[in-house]
């Protein structure tokens, strides 16, 4: 770890983290419903190059481990899940939105700048490696859940949520030096099985409605 | 003096010489990719040289603006070339103007293309004209937003400044994320304005799918060789910008002959660099419709917007 | 004692496996009245251990103070009656032939799953295991929720899933919050998540991240617990899931949400003082009961009705909490109780009806008392305990969080009665409608298997309700002083 400058260490993460932001304003700009979930993928790949650079910059290897599950839970299997859940729903793009393009795009931004500002007091309770990296985290946590707001979609909102997730690991890694081996193979557990669960309910959803466009549930109301 | 003028001269001439080979080396990344053969590196020079020596052609409908607007653009786009650091960072103009100079002298040469445009009176032309003003309208301030990005660190518009400055790291923080989404602006930005996939298809001649190739379907012989080497400039320009604002080292900081000659060997690589990932993205996607041109030059202006906000943030 | 405490959490996991290896019914009933006996047995010992003023521990995991024990006493006890009511009323569907045996297993695998992440979460010594627990429970939680596959079914599962994952998202990022600041203090490692050390270094922990902290968790949890504005999952869910399940949700995963909420409030008011995160409880808790008062007077389904008021409870007990204070906080806990016993007799009641009527719609439901005199009976009285009638405990805790409340900010007070008549008078008026005349429509029947079953469970939650009303056993005095204490003040309690 002695290696490398402590300067240039902390901005090698925060050039991880800044990718992982970028994609998520390539998801929030997509229409297609697999270039959604394709981009998705990248950005796990990107989270699972941020927790291994963590990882040898800190010399805390079990994030090692969080990483490999990482790309093997984030990027191979809820992605295959998605698209499988894509090819059989038959829905390809989002026709029409909650909230159209270019001012999702602007409340993105507005959202990056909030997570700045909230996070700004406790910054500089950090460790100096990730200093950035809860603002972004607490960021992208932000722009998940503006993704499932914004969209009709049911497979969109679903990677809003796993966005939400990535934005979570990343801050439990980069700004939390990882959490303990147990906690992460918990949390991981959980996110699998919730993508299974969804995978389920989404298809449940298409045989009984014929479609997964969400605003067709209306039935329950008062 | 006489320095400063051989080294302007220079600058102007390594412009001019490389911007056809950068057009004939994206063409022949796109042909490879689609597994042709395709036209030599070259071929544009070829091009160029047989427009010169071809007749010109001019509608009778046609006003003054028509036959001026190819000096106009080529020399527009030659000044604002010699306003970017190429291969040394202080450029002896440099006290001519500073980026928003040469966004204005870009922006000239464009409004007077628009104007040529709609001059002849085909239906092609207007259209051309109309869908350009969308896209530069779109591209200006993130273009602007993204550059100053990079300025506020270096403390000033000026082009020279900001690379002299970035290339020797003096008083500068080199700060990825907010660099990184002004870059990935700033790329989109080049796209856009070159007329590239996926805002513009540089190669076809489809009514519905011209941008740029509408406003100058009327240009012939003379007239289009200077047309298509200011545009072939205006990539380059880009391209330069791109490589030496952001990641600057190599270029040389005195004007030395040595160095100089690194310099453009070093810029030379960058920017073939660049021709062949647009060669590549060209290649990947399909051109967007017009409607969504729009959400990409979004996307562009919010991360440029952003990269700037994120100054502030950070410092304060 | 260690021990009774892995097995109690142990038991409903090992109840849930073996569940689906049964072969027929009346192996899944052996199994699963086996199954309550333990949480019984095993809760009552804890119980006791802890009331004695001891905090069983086993090794770094598993801690069970006050606060546990009591929870423990919860989810065991209506744990343990819903086990029995659910063998009646699936085993009824199975009878009726609504259910194979298939899904009859698998819905008991889930609901014992379902117990076992509430024990799990209510006992670990973690604030992240506990997070993953109650992730769990979320998960299973909205398997049984979209159980039975109708439209209405999904679409509530669907909103629900929604809703309660985002809320566990953000209460998650408070978690890694509250980590972040400890981590300062005890390095980085697993001692950083306990209980036990947040509670010794509270008053070195950053304010501002802890504040922060508290507000992801609050908004998060509070999703989970139906706190208004993020709770409109919560008529849908509870009111299209299968009745035992509603039970469980309303009486015991509301409360395990609230207790999270409470854990976090006592490691932050130890960081930053009461004042700030009473308000917000207070102002939030206001917000539920009037968003709840409203909607019970437009209710036409009776379990959504009885949703919106386990959402008018959960309001009363965070004002309770956000009051603060010895009075306050006693009468928040002793509401959480109460609330749970009411809650769960009042569905199981409801369930009863849907099974014997066939539907939910409550102007068409008249006659209960005359046509099937015990749930009759028993949805009235469980309606007056919801709605605050002396002699049942609801009334005791409402009454001492109104008065807490007019000592410090009067209105608070006043507004707070004005929002329980309304509720009262609404609560009341509708069941009574239901409860009282002549019955309009044919009673299906049921079949002896079941009721004995059903009819169990009522009655057991019915005695528990009344006795906890008017007594205060030895055993929850021994609980409640040490969780006041908790919370940073001393009371004596008669």
């Amino acid at each position: 770890m002695g290696v490398i400058h402590p300067d240039i260490a902390s901005q090698m993460v925060d050039l991880c983290a800044a990718l992982l932001l970028l994609t998520c304003f390539a998801i929030v700009a997509q229409r297609r419903l697999s270039a959604c979930v394709d981009l998705f993928a990248l950005q796990s790949v990107f989270l699972a190059v941020t927790a291994a650079l963590v990882a040898f910059l800190t010399g805390i290897h079990h994030i090692y481990i969080a990483a490999l599950l990482t790309v093997i839970i984030k990027v191979i299997v809820i992605p295959r899940i998605l698209k499988k859940v894509i090819e059989r729903l038959n829905v390809t793009r989002e026709l029409v939105l909650n909230v159209n393009i270019p001012p999702s795009l602007l409340i993105c931004g507005a959202l990056v700048i909030l997570a700045f500002y909230i996070t700004q007091p406790i910054i500089s309770l950090g460790f100096l490696l990730t200093k950035d990296s809860l603002a972004i985290a607490l960021a992208i946590v932000l722009i998940g859940f503006f993704t499932m707001i914004a969209r009709k979609k049911a497979v969109t909102q679903v990677v809003g949520f796993m966005v939400m997730e990535n934005g979570l690991f990343l801050g439990a890694t980069a700004a939390a030096y990882g959490m303990p081996l147990i906690v992460e193979l918990g949390v991981f557990f959980d996110v699998l099985v919730a993508g299974l669960i969804i995978g389920i309910f989404t298809h449940r959803l298409q045989d009984t409605f014929d479609s997964v466009d969400t605003s067709k549930l209306t039935e329950l109301k008062e | 003096m006489i320095e400063s003028a051989v080294i302007v001269l220079g600058q102007a001439v390594a412009a001019l010489l490389v911007s056809p080979f950068i057009v004939g080396l994206i063409r022949k990344v796109k042909a490879r990719l689609q597994c042709r053969r395709g036209a030599g590196v070259i071929q544009p020079y070829y091009d160029l040289l047989k427009l010169f020596r071809k007749d010109v052609v001019v509608s009778t409908n046609t006003s003054w603006i028509f036959t001026a607007t190819p000096y106009i653009l080529f020399a527009s786009t030659l000044m604002a070339s010699l306003l970017v650091p190429i291969f040394l960072s202080k450029v002896p103009l440099n006290f001519a103007g500073d980026v928003i100079t040469v966004v204005y002298l870009l922006a000239l040469g464009t409004f007077f293309l628009m104007l040529a445009g709609l001059d002849a009176g085909s239906a092609f032309g207007g259209m051309g004209s109309s869908r350009e003003a969308i896209v530069a309208s779109l591209t200006e301030p993130a273009m602007i937003l993204s550059i100053f990005a990079v300025g506020l660190t270096a403390g000033s518009t000026n082009l020279s400044t900001i690379v002299h400055k970035t290339a020797l790291l003096q008083d500068i923080v080199t700060d990825p994320p907010p660099h990184l989404m002004a870059f990935v602006a700033l790329f989109i930005v080049t796209l856009a304005e070159t007329g590239r996939v996926p805002v513009d298809n540089p190669a076809t001649h489809l009514e519905l799918t011209m941008i740029h190739e509408a406003m100058v379907l009327e240009y012939s012989g003379r007239y289009l060789a200077l047309v298509e080497w200011a545009s072939a400039l205006k990539l380059l320009l880009f391209l330069t910008l791109l490589s030496n604002i952001f990641a600057p080292w190599g270029i040389a900081t005195e004007a030395e002959p040595a160095r100089m000659a690194l310099g453009v060997l070093v810029w030379l690589a960058k920017v073939s660099g660049l021709a062949v990932v647009i060669g590549v993205i060209e290649s990947m996607f399909a051109k967007l419709r017009l409607f969504r041109v729009t959400d990409l030059l979004g996307v562009a202006f919010i991360l440029s917007l952003l990269a700037v906000v994120f100054f502030y943030i950070l410092r304060v | 004692m260690g021990l009774a405490l892995i097995v109690l959490i142990a038991a409903p996991l090992v109840a849930g496996l073996l569940s689906l290896g049964t072969r027929t019914r009346r192996s899944m009933e052996w199994l699963q009245c086996a199954h309550a006996a333990v949480l019984l047995a095993m809760m009552s010992m804890v119980v006791m251990d802890v009331a004695e003023g001891s905090v069983i521990t086993v090794g770094i995991l598993l801690r069970a103070d006050a606060l546990s024990a009591f929870m423990d006493l919860m989810l065991a006890f209506v744990g343990a009656t819903g086990l029995l009511y659910a063998l009646g009323y699936m085993g009824e569907e199975v009878t009726r032939g609504h259910v194979l045996h298939r899904r009859y297993k698998r819905f008991f695998c889930l609901f014992n799953l379902y117990l076992f992440a509430m024990l799990l979460a209510a006992n670990v010594d973690n604030i992240a295991l506990m997070w993953i627990a109650i992730e769990g429970s979320t998960l299973s939680a909205a398997l049984l929720i979209g159980f039975e596959k109708t439209k209405a079914a999904l679409e509530a599962g669907w909103k629900y899933i929604i809703l309660s994952f985002v809320g566990i998202a953000l209460a998650l990022f408070g978690t890694v919050l509250t980590y972040y600041a400890s981590e300062h203090v005890l390095g980085v490692s697993m001692e950083a998540l306990r209980w036990e050390e947040l509670y010794r270094v509270a008053s070195d922990l950053n304010p501002t991240a802890l504040k922060l902290a508290f507000v992801f968790v609050l908004i998060g949890y509070g999703t989970k617990a139906g706190v208004a504005p993020m709770h409109t999952w919560l008529p849908d869910a509870h009111g299209e899931a299968p009745t035992p399940v509603s039970a469980m949700l309303s009486g015991l995963m509301l409360n395990l949400a609230l207790y999270a909420v409470l854990r976090f409030k006592s490691i932050v008011d130890r960081t930053v003082g009461v004042d700030f995160t009473g308000p917000i409880l207070l102002v939030l808790g206001l917000l539920s009961i009037t968003i709840a008062a409203i909607f019970l007077l437009v209710q036409r389904d009776y379990k959504r009705l009885f949703a919106y008021s386990s959402i008018e409870h959960v309001g009363i007990a965070l004002v309770g909490f956000g009051v603060g204070g010895p009075v306050g906080i006693f009468g928040g806990l002793f509401h959480m109780l109460n609330h749970a016993l009411a809650k769960s007799t009042a569905f199981y009641a409801a369930g009863m009806v849907l099974l014997r009527r066939g539907h939910k719609t409550i102007e068409r439901v008249t006659g209960l008392v005359r046509q099937m005199p015990l749930v009759g009976g028993s949805m009235i009285l469980a309606a007056l305990a919801l709605a605050g009638m002396p002699p049942f405990g609801l009334f005791v805790s409402e009454v001492l969080i109104a008065t807490e409340a007019y000592g410090q900010r009067p209105w608070v007070a006043y507004a707070l009665l004005g929002l329980l008549a309304v509720a009262f008078s609404t609560l009341l008026y509708q069941v009574s409608r239901m409860a009282l005349g002549e019955p309009m429509e044919e009673d299906i029947p049921v079949t002896d298997r079941t009721r004995r079953f059903t009819t169990s469970a009522l009655v057991v939650n019915l005695a528990a309700m009344g006795y906890a009303g008017t007594h205060m056993p030895g055993f929850l005095r021994g609980l409640f002083i040490p969780m006041t204490r908790f919370f940073g003040v001393i009371v004596e309690i008669p």
